[in-house]
């Protein structure tokens, strides 16, 4: 018995919803073969993995202050990738918003009122614009591939952190260690249900979410990017000039990454310092995958996503599995993935073996 | 006089793995496959290298190993490409994912072990004088990476075979009309480039840090990806944009070392500067038009056979 790929007609809409959930399955069921093989407690990492943040109430709260950055980043890099522009440097363009956002609380050290906080997300939204607008810029003035272009700027903006932490900004009593002072009251992301750790942000995320899918799917600038990712040819005929697209494409993905970073730095970090770059841009590009690229898929992907990272720290204490592990199978479900789009455009079929006539 | 030597012979050490990661990826490029995951192929490399020459002390056993490594990570990303027709940019990345969490696992139990670099190629009284050192003084990898530049343009330019990848770079559609496997020539200038990123890597902890740590690579992967562009897909001048970048490397570490007129630039500076060259590079290429033009006609297109 042998299979053979035969082309759809149409695209399958079943098989592009049915992929994504494929890949975690497969990820659930190699990831325990794998580890197993390799020496580890392979059922037990990918239940911890898996399992234990969604059966075990009191990791709920984590969930969603993980959750929230992985959803407002990816659900950017969604409406960007949509458009074909391949934005890969959020993780810059959210450390350059929360650099902005920690600028305005240190300026506003001292002071209450409740203006301080619209404006440090302002300030977040608009740094991370700004950093998004160079690959942009770059891309549409000279051509100059804006892959490259976002990720260098990434690992500059890490310096960045660095130099100002280390000189300007540095915490006057923070006995030389390299971090500004804590914010004040005013400069700090509220909690909404008293008690847990669950910030504005979370609330927010899912917004930016449900806001992202109506204005893809219900509005010309929705049309837009997606014309322009799937027919370019056409897009240009029917007026979308591609260049305002790029723009469009990289202010979007850039300010939402923003927002992310300075949610983070004034929600659970609440000062600057050398860790709060934690690969939620590098890793949100998982979760614009497995969310299809589509703003609500995009909120269930920022889920599965925050739920390996609770469950490799869970799976850490519990059953001594290195940290790296998460890594591996949040790639495995991108590998996964990508190998199952192909289902989308061909079908397998069956190919019997040929019964030849006049045999006995 | 003693200075000047010592950061040539740095900058030899900085430029060397770029250069042979980005010759790789010339060839890979030039068959019409854009594949990211150079990055994420180097740190296999770099950890397949670190746990050989830990375990045997062959630092040739562990070139060997980081290219095996190399090898079999490319092939992930060829196999969802090129027999599944996955997008190339997407897989690269994931490939690039996949090599930063695997070799961290790999490497979690070898932190802070340290073990020997590589010894010269030729034996000590070559390399007496200061003058002989410079061009004697290297271990293997070194002379390894001029050869390749020579053998990888002759190939290119002189050999039917590197004939045959140049037409499956540019024209997919004519070179299989005419019976050349187009998947088959990409499969194999994936794997040659997964080989040489292998290398690069291991080249890490047997050149530059004799030790493992996580990320090692640093970007440098990524660096390699736009020197390529930066090189026009042309050997000699990748030599040229890999010595480059590693003469800027080499201010940073000397920067950071203290003394002299380079100290008084923040050293967070020195560190970002090579991504900000990068950066530069690319735009500078670009101000001369010709340079895009020169680019595989195919490149990140996934062959699908019209017939």
């Amino acid at each position: 018995m042998q299979f053979r790929l035969e082309k759809r007609r149409e695209p399958s809409k079943l098989m592009s919803y049915a992929t994504p959930v494929a890949a975690v399955l497969l990820t659930m069921v190699l990831g325990a073969v794998i580890f197993s093989v390799i020496g580890y407690d392979g059922i037990g990492a990918v239940r911890e993995i898996f399992l234990t943040p969604l059966t075990n109430s009191y990791k709920w709260q984590d969930l969603g202050v993980k959750a929230a950055p992985l959803i407002i980043i990816g659900v950017g890099l969604s409406i960007a990738y949509r458009a074909n522009v391949w934005n890969i440097g959020a993780e810059g363009q959210y450390i350059v918003g929360g650099l902005a956002g920690t600028g305005i609380a240190l300026l506003t050290w001292g002071m209450t009122g409740w203006w301080i906080l619209p404006l440090m997300v302002l300030a977040g939204m608009l740094g991370g614009m700004a950093y998004a607008s160079i690959p942009a810029l770059l891309k549409t003035r000279l051509n100059v591939n804006e892959i490259l272009t976002s990720l260098m700027l990434t690992y500059a903006s890490v310096q960045l952190i660095y130099y100002l932490i280390r000189a300007p900004w540095k915490d006057p009593m923070g006995m030389g260690f390299p971090q500004t002072r804590l914010f004040s009251e005013a400069a700090r992301l509220p909690t909404i249900i008293p008690g847990t750790i669950v910030h504005l942000g979370v609330p927010i995320a899912v917004l930016v979410g449900l806001v992202a899918w109506f204005i893809m799917s219900k509005s010309v600038f929705g049309y837009r990017m997606r014309v322009v990712g799937a027919a370019p040819h056409a897009a240009r005929y029917g007026g979308f000039s591609e260049n305002r697209t790029i723009w469009l494409a990289m202010l979007v993905s850039g300010g939402l990454a923003g927002l992310a970073g300075v949610l983070e730095v004034a929600g659970p970090f609440q000062r600057m310092v050398p860790g709060f770059p934690t690969n939620y841009g590098f890793t949100a590009i998982i979760v614009a995958f497995l969310g299809r690229l589509n703003p609500l898929g995009v909120i269930v992907a920022g889920v599965v996503l925050a739920i390996t990272f609770v469950g490799g720290e869970v799976a850490q204490t519990t059953i001594g599995l290195p940290n790296a592990a998460t890594g591996i199978f949040q790639a495995m479900m991108l590998f996964f993935l990508l190998a199952g789009d192909i289902l989308i455009k061909y079908r397998l079929r069956r190919v019997m073996p040929q019964a030849t006539a006049g045999t006995a | 006089m003693d200075l000047m030597l010592a950061i040539l012979i740095t900058v030899v050490g900085a430029s060397t793995p770029i250069l042979i990661a980005a010759l790789g990826e010339l060839v890979v490029e030039r068959s019409g496959v854009l594949n990211l995951g150079v990055e994420g192929m180097m740190l296999i490399g770099a950890i397949a290298g670190f746990v050989v020459q830990f375990h045997t002390g062959n630092s040739y056993l562990a070139l060997l190993a980081g290219a095996g490594a190399g090898v079999c990570a490319s092939l992930i990303f060829g196999f969802l490409t090129l027999s599944l027709s996955a997008n190339q940019t997407a897989t690269g990345l994931a490939l690039t994912i996949f090599g930063t969490g695997f070799s961290a696992l790999a490497g979690s139990s070898y932190s802070a072990r340290p073990v020997t670099l590589m010894r010269p190629l030729f034996p000590a009284e070559f390399a007496a004088s200061p003058f002989t050192k410079v061009l004697f003084g290297y271990s293997f990898p070194v002379y390894f990476a001029f050869i390749m530049v020579a053998a990888i343009w002759y190939f290119l330019h002189r050999t039917r075979a590197g004939l045959i990848l140049r037409a499956v770079g540019e024209n997919d559609q004519s070179a299989h009309s005419i019976g050349y496997s187009v998947i088959g020539v990409r499969y194999m200038a994936v794997m040659f480039g997964g080989a040489m990123a292998g290398i690069a890597g291991a080249c890490f902890p047997l050149l530059l840090t004799p030790q493992w740590a996580e990320r090692m690579t640093a970007g440098r992967g990524w660096i390699a990806v736009a020197l390529v562009v930066f090189a026009s897909w042309k050997p000699f001048r990748l030599l040229a944009g890999a010595y480059l970048f590693g003469l800027v490397m080499t201010m940073e570490l000397y920067a950071k070392a203290g003394g002299g007129p380079l100290s008084v630039i923040p050293s967070e500076l020195w560190a970002a500067l090579p991504y900000l060259a990068t950066v530069a590079v690319l735009v500078l290429i670009s101000i001369r038009r010709d340079a895009s033009t020169n680019a595989p006609a195919c490149l990140g297109k996934p062959f699908l056979p019209s017939n």
